[in-house]
């Protein structure tokens, strides 16, 4: 085999990689799944803390399910606690905005007001759309994870 | 949830200690140590406290931090957080905390660290509506961030720390009333902090220069031990100190107390009509602020009075504290109840009459009508009725007293540890020394930040000192008694407990210490499992994480001496109550000495630069050897394990050792 020609799909193969990991990740910009709050902590990560990203995201996901399973207990309840929704809520919208959620932020707010309205419909409508934007999101990182975890394992690094 | 704390180091930091490290206690703030730290290098190696009960953020904030070449420090939990800080006193320079959290609301610890630490705290929240950033303000917070925070907001943080130096210097200025060496001591700390601080901003402030060496001149003075009089920086107002404060109030009325009036009866030298007007206003504030509480705990307000009939007014303290503390859901409405009984049932001769409180609670409190504050009953707390309960009472596992109310005392509210609501025997004497401390608190914070006048009024404020509150152990002899000066009692009373305790402890007596170090039960805790980040043999590289939950003892990595206990929960302290904070022990804890100098802020152990407190600072010598050893231990400080810390016998915490029971006596004997 030609070394060459083989060193020269690697680079292809490994450029490749980046230029899909450059898109995904500007499409997620474009779509609000991320914003610039994802950038700050990309960022962040450096060779002291190189997995931090992926750390604090999971940190989120984590809080994330949480918080979604006991806002669908709290709202099934006879008498809702709107007090401990709000709280949730705002929780949820606050981790959110700190790793760049935006869809989830937005969802949370919309969700906060119904709560403050002590609107129960409106509220479990506005926990299905932040389940539902959670789950995207947290579908879309992991993907955009694989990508950089492939395009580092492929010797270079990620751009930045 | 687990309270996680941690405490992370940037890697440039190194030198971090040397810029305010809380190591060596005097030492810490010394000019020279904090000149030759890092001058230069301010403003890394600043030491923040991060209070968020939002892991996520919690992770950000510190990986941002860390990258301002700050030294950070996490934890999830406000009570915990608490309890560290009043371990440590001089441990950290500026809080960041989120408003809202489970386990305490940001605002009530915002003014909890206001009233006793006096360090700069920046509020944090995900909610930016103008009413919520208003309210942060009137709690006194010196800035206020819009989540998600940026590293640029975070990069100028320190401003607030230095402006807070250069107000308190200026009012050393301004304070000059007596010419003490106490005061001067103080002046000094503040001075020589920020002196460094100066040195970093290249700002010189003539008039430190000459303070430091009217300190100087006056070092050869050793009154420290007592109540410290008219400090320029500030007036540390000791438990008994305190005590003749309300006392006299009490016999004014407090309608008609005047500074001027008060001070006559208060009959101290040294002390200065600006000093005692200072505390007044505070004091004012702080009852106000319980009267706002209790009404909000009417219920459980109502529950209490009944006890209280005896007291009148005192009563209705006692029901603030206990509604706050019940509130703070801490301590058992029962165990409240009965606490308060206690309290109440005291003869009320040594309790400030109750008139007072209601009085004081006028709204002297600059606008703010703050919510009910939890800060441990200040003040009127009977006197220690059973004294000899008090020490019981907190029986060194404290700890357990997850359910501490925060009422507490402020010294113990955070800290689950001190109040174990099974354990309060005399309850209500814990319940008075938080009281105590917690208007203590109250109205240092709202002075503190109006205006920093002398009355560093430290968590021992509380005004009676309720034997019962952790701290008189044995000593019922001593001051406890409440046939003994009421304010004898109560200063030592509230502060031994709470957190306060642990400063003044720490300079008084070994007491002292480990009130401080009292690590809530519950909150913190030193696990072991620190999660993850050290093995136990080892301390984690730059974190220490203090799992507060755990009660597990092995303090971070290789303390094991830690571990157990009880307390050690939260990080560094294992402090535990074993020594002096509750009493439990020899009776020491509730030594009035310590809380003498407890004013609020601990100062002992760590420098207490700040507050200069004279009495910590001679004994805080020894304590510095301790301390440090608690800082190295404690995983906050900086990863080094404790081992020291074990040495005490309670908790090991390694303060408590310097100080001699006896020491606590002392300041009831005065």
């Amino acid at each position: 085999m030609d070394l060459e020609k083989l060193e020269n799909d690697a680079i292809d193969g490994v450029a490749q990689l980046q230029k899909q990991l450059v898109d995904y990740s500007a499409s997620l910009f474009e779509e609000a799944f991320l914003d610039e709050q994802f950038n700050q902590l990309q960022q962040l990560q450096d060779e002291n803390n190189p997995d931090f990203v992926v750390e604090v995201v999971s940190l989120f996901f984590q809080d994330a399910e949480r918080l979604v399973n006991e806002l669908a207990k709290a709202l099934d309840q006879q008498c809702v606690n709107y007090k401990f929704v709000d709280k949730s809520v705002h929780q949820l919208k606050g981790s959110s905005s700190s790793i760049g959620a935006q869809r989830v932020q937005r969802a949370c707010i919309a969700f906060r007001n119904f709560s403050e309205e002590q609107n129960v419909e409106g509220c479990v409508k506005c926990l299905q759309q932040v389940k539902h934007e959670y789950l995207l999101v947290k579908n879309k990182l992991e993907n955009l994870f694989e990508l950089q975890r492939q395009v580092v394992a492929a010797g270079s690094s990620l751009p930045r | 949830m687990a309270a996680l704390q941690r405490v992370a180091q940037s890697s440039v930091s190194t030198t971090a200690s040397s810029y305010g490290s809380c190591k060596g206690g005097g030492g810490v703030l010394s000019p020279s140590a904090a000149e030759m730290a890092v001058p230069d290098r301010f403003p890394a190696g600043l030491r923040v406290l991060v209070v968020d009960d939002d892991t996520t953020c919690l992770r950000i904030l510190e990986l941002m931090l860390l990258r301002c070449l700050y030294q950070v420090t996490i934890c999830s939990e406000a009570t915990v957080a608490l309890n560290l800080l009043r371990e440590r006193k001089d441990c950290f320079d500026v809080v960041l905390s989120d408003v809202h959290m489970p386990d305490m609301d940001g605002f009530k610890l915002l003014e909890h660290i206001g009233l006793e630490m006096d360090l700069p705290v920046i509020m944090m929240s995900a909610d930016g509506r103008t009413s919520v950033v208003m309210r942060g303000i009137r709690h006194g917070a010196c800035d206020f961030l819009i989540k998600p925070v940026r590293e640029a907001e975070l990069k100028n943080i320190w401003q607030h720390v230095v402006r807070k130096k250069w107000n308190g210097s200026k009012e050393l200025e301004h304070s000059g009333s007596l010419e003490d060496n106490d005061p001067h001591k103080r002046g000094n700390n503040d001075i020589e902090y920020t002196s460094s601080v100066n040195e970093g901003t290249e700002v010189s402030l003539k008039g430190q220069k000459k303070r430091i060496n009217a300190k100087e001149d006056d070092d050869g003075d050793t009154e420290n031990d007592d109540m410290s009089t008219s400090k320029k920086p500030r007036v540390v107002w000791s438990v008994e100190l305190h005590q003749q404060f309300v006392t006299a109030v009490n016999q004014l009325g407090l309608d008609k107390a005047v500074p001027k009036r008060i001070l006559e009866m208060m009959n101290v030298p040294g002390l200065t009509r600006e000093n005692v007007a200072s505390h007044l206003q505070k004091f004012r504030l702080y009852l106000k602020r319980l009267n706002g509480v209790a009404q909000q705990q009417s219920g459980i307000a109502n529950a209490f009075c009944g006890p209280a009939d005896s007291n009148g007014k005192l009563g209705s303290l006692s029901r603030f504290d206990f509604p706050a503390l019940a509130a703070s859901g801490q301590i058992p409405p029962q165990t409240l109840a009965a606490l308060q009984a206690e309290l109440l049932g005291q003869p009320a001769g040594n309790l400030m009459p109750a008139t007072d409180q209601p009085a004081l609670l006028h709204a002297s409190l600059q606008g703010a009508k703050r919510p009910p504050v939890e800060h441990g009953v200040p003040f009127v707390q009977p006197f220690i009725k059973s004294q000899s309960n008090v020490s019981k009472q907190f029986p060194q596992p404290v700890i357990s007293a997850e359910d501490v109310s925060p009422g507490f005392g402020q010294w113990r509210s955070n800290n689950r540890s001190t109040v174990a609501p099974s354990n309060y025997h005399g309850g209500s004497s814990a319940l008075n020394s938080n009281l105590l401390m917690g208007v203590v608190q109250q109205e240092q914070r709202q002075h503190d930040r109006t205006q920093q006048q002398s009355a560093l009024i430290e968590p021992c404020r509380s005004f009676n000192v309720q034997p019962s509150c952790l701290v008189v152990p044995s000593q019922s002899s001593t001051g406890f008694q409440a046939g003994n000066s009421p304010a004898s009692f109560n200063q030592s009373i509230s502060f031994n407990k709470s957190t306060v305790i642990d400063y003044s402890l720490l300079s008084d007596q070994s007491n002292n210490s480990l009130n401080i170090g009292h690590i809530p039960t519950g909150n913190l805790k030193i696990t072991g499992t620190l999660g993850g980040y050290s093995a136990p043999g080892s301390i984690s590289p730059t974190s220490c994480i203090v799992n507060a939950d755990n009660n597990s003892t092995s303090y971070q990595n290789s303390t094991a001496t830690f571990s157990d206990s009880r307390e050690l929960p939260g990080v560094l302290h294992n402090t535990s109550n074993s020594q002096g904070f509750y009493v439990d022990k020899s009776g020491e804890m509730l030594d009035q000495g310590p809380l003498r100098n407890l004013g609020f802020v601990g100062k002992e152990t760590c420098i207490p630069s700040r507050f200069a407190v004279d009495d910590f600072e001679s004994q805080m010598s020894n304590l510095n050897p301790g301390r440090i050893q608690v800082e190295n231990s404690g995983a906050l400080v900086k990863q080094e394990p404790i081992v020291d810390y074990v040495d005490n016998e309670k908790l090991g915490i390694p303060i408590l050792q310097q100080y001699s029971s006896s020491d606590f006596m002392s300041p009831f004997t005065d």
